[in-house]
């Protein structure tokens, strides 16, 4: 009992911090249309610039996490306008910025892998020490991830509902023309949609790399995992991305605690094949792919 | 493509002569398995050029169907010693049923992404499935002294046998592209909602070149393992994945020869780029990029300029005396 409620708390916090990795990719998808299979590596990025700023220059967490989301929206920005938006005016545009974000993914994977070797490299956690809660024991790490994820969480939503811009990013994602019709501009939002998830993804990038580590090759797993929580949360739903975080944050942890860790990776496959077979829409039904 | 003979086509056989020749002529170990290696590589490449260039479905996972077959043959050849090549035959028709049943039916009724997501995730889960059944597999060390085709081979009958099986499958792509199922294949990528109108049915399409491409990856991956005598989870690894998307890039997306000439350029660009050490990767991800961005045609985009250039000159010399004469 003290185990599989130990494996249930593990589970939100891990799935929280998935929810925070897949937001990215969701908001990519709803607003620019496209599969990023970069993912992972762009959240490694803002682990490691991260990791730069707070070992090389001695600043605190939060600064280096300011820095480095600051640093991921200009990178955003610039990969979009030099890459991706050349790309969007192709006939085959689809296909061609998955192998393009493939491309680069590999790219960026292997060029960390040359600065930074294939060493593992840890974030200090924000706090160190843990409380204890009738059968949980709970690690102030953990809480102060939950609180920074909970409130980030009710901000973006804050911002997509009441902003300018959250506004226009709605719209364009469920009609681009419609959106057009009123003077939306299509590029500039498109270019600062993906800045903003570039960002976004950096942040939680980092606040998986204070959980867990970094190293090169883990963002692959970390993209993978976006991609069945979104697929099981809906194409473009930010609620459902959150939900279907955390669901699959607690079935990975009953999966460790009850079966081993070596059988993680093949659950989420499992996971996947169950929402293609199931409900391939989703569980908030959002815009099918 | 016209019926007569034209440059290109020339050009192509003359290559196909120069790979039979090659053993007799000069005959050097390695460069004979540079060009083993390019044999199965075409096959894989050609195959996956079928499923993503024609039939416009991203498929990420063809180096598992690959390694599938070639895990197949091995084992039963290894194992049971049954004749290697009912093996490889085996590995292939296996191959086609595991990634038509797991891959296929799950994704293809579903649109495209799914289908690159799922075979991806499949292909990423396998050597999971490898690593824990060692006694079987071989697990994570591989699978090694898989018996070669027949006992006594030599290294240029080995050769021949891989260039008699590239070719035979060069022909059957060949021939599916130019068949009324290739005509299908394209129609649907082109136009989707039209081909459905004309009453082509997109699940069943879709699943005839899986099937296809799976068994044709399949045989090749057995071939491999014959001829390689070992195969090892390392092959689901990202660099022979990369390499085998490279390929299909490097010869253009949907232009028949260009995953062909891609897999040569790319397999004998990888022999050489092993000079860049640990860069070679981010080389090859940094090319599949600029290609992507700046020539999506690939090589064969050249070729197709190249060939304007010389059919526009033989037009000018047919046209131009008259013109000039008046």
């Amino acid at each position: 009992m003290k185990a599989f409620i130990n494996a249930i708390v593990t589970g939100i916090v891990s799935g929280s911090l998935y929810a925070a990795m897949a937001l990215g990719l969701t908001i990519v998808y709803g607003v620019v249309r496209i599969f990023n299979f970069a993912h992972g590596l762009m959240a490694l990025m803002g682990g490691y610039f991260a990791w730069v700023i707070l070992t090389k220059t001695g600043l605190g967490l939060i600064p280096a996490i300011v820095t480095s989301s600051i640093i991921m929206y200009f990178f955003g920005l610039a990969l979009y306008g030099a890459t991706i938006k050349p790309l969007l005016r192709k006939p085959d545009w689809e296909m061609s910025t998955i192998v393009f974000t493939l491309g680069a993914g590999i790219l960026i994977e292997n060029s960390l892998l040359q600065v930074f070797g294939p060493r593992y490299k840890v974030i200090p956690k924000f706090f160190q020490g843990s409380i204890k809660l009738g059968y949980v024991r709970l690690q102030w790490h953990d809480i102060i991830l939950l609180f920074l994820i909970i409130i980030f969480f009710i901000a973006f939503i804050i911002f997509l509902k009441k902003t300018w811009f959250g506004q226009a990013m709605r719209a364009v994602a469920q009609d681009m023309d419609g959106a057009r019709i009123v003077g939306i501009n299509l590029h500039k939002t498109f270019s600062h949609t993906f800045a903003l998830a570039m960002a976004v993804t950096g942040f939680s990038g980092i606040l998986l790399a204070t959980k867990l580590y970094i190293s090169p090759p883990i963002g692959w797993d970390w993209m993978t995992k976006g991609f069945v929580i979104i697929v099981l949360g809906g194409w473009g739903s930010v609620q459902g991305a959150l939900y279907a975080a955390l669901i699959l944050g607690v079935i990975e942890a009953l999966t460790m605690l009850y079966i081993g860790t070596m059988w993680v990776f093949p659950i989420w496959t499992v996971m996947f094949l169950v929402v293609l077979l199931i409900r391939p829409q989703g569980l908030l039904g959002g815009r099918a792919a | 493509m016209g019926n007569t003979f034209t440059w290109k086509k020339i050009v192509f056989l003359i290559f196909l002569i120069f790979l039979a020749l090659y053993p007799v002529l000069h005959g050097s170990d390695y460069i004979m398995h540079i060009f083993n290696i390019f044999f199965f590589w075409a096959v894989v490449a050609s195959n996956w050029d079928l499923i993503a260039g024609y039939a416009g479905t991203l498929s990420l996972g063809n180096v598992a169907f690959f390694a599938i077959g070639g895990y197949i043959s091995g084992m039963l050849a290894k194992f049971f010693g049954w004749s290697p090549w009912l093996c490889i035959l085996i590995g292939g028709v296996g191959s086609a049923c595991i990634v038509v049943l797991l891959v296929g039916l799950p994704s293809l009724r579903l649109s495209g992404i799914y289908i690159a997501l799922w075979s991806m995730m499949f292909a990423m889960v396998l050597p999971t499935f490898i690593s824990q059944t060692k006694d079987i597999t071989g697990g994570v060390r591989g699978l090694s002294e898989i018996p070669p085709l027949f006992a006594g081979i030599t290294p240029m009958i080995s050769y021949y046998i891989n260039y008699c099986f590239f070719l035979v499958v060069l022909i059957i792509v060949y021939k599916t592209i130019q068949s009324s199922n290739g005509l299908a294949f394209m129609a649907l990528r082109d136009s989707r909602d039209f081909a459905t109108a004309l009453g082509i049915n997109e699940y069943k399409e879709k699943l005839k070149v899986f099937s296809l491409t799976s068994f044709l990856t399949g045989l090749s991956g057995g071939f491999y393992a014959h001829h390689i005598g070992d195969i090892s989870p390392a092959l689901l690894g990202i660099t022979p994945f990369l390499m085998g998307l490279a390929m299909v890039m490097v010869g253009g997306l949907g232009r028949f020869p260009g995953a062909i000439i891609g897999a040569f350029t790319i397999t004998c660009a990888g022999e050489y780029f092993r000079l860049a050490g640990t860069w070679r990767l981010s080389i090859i991800g940094a090319l599949m990029c600029i290609i992507i961005l700046f020539f999506p045609g690939g090589l064969m985009e050249l070729v197709d300029l190249l060939d304007k250039r010389i059919v526009g000159l033989r037009q000018r010399a047919a046209v131009d005396p008259p013109q000039v004469s008046k």
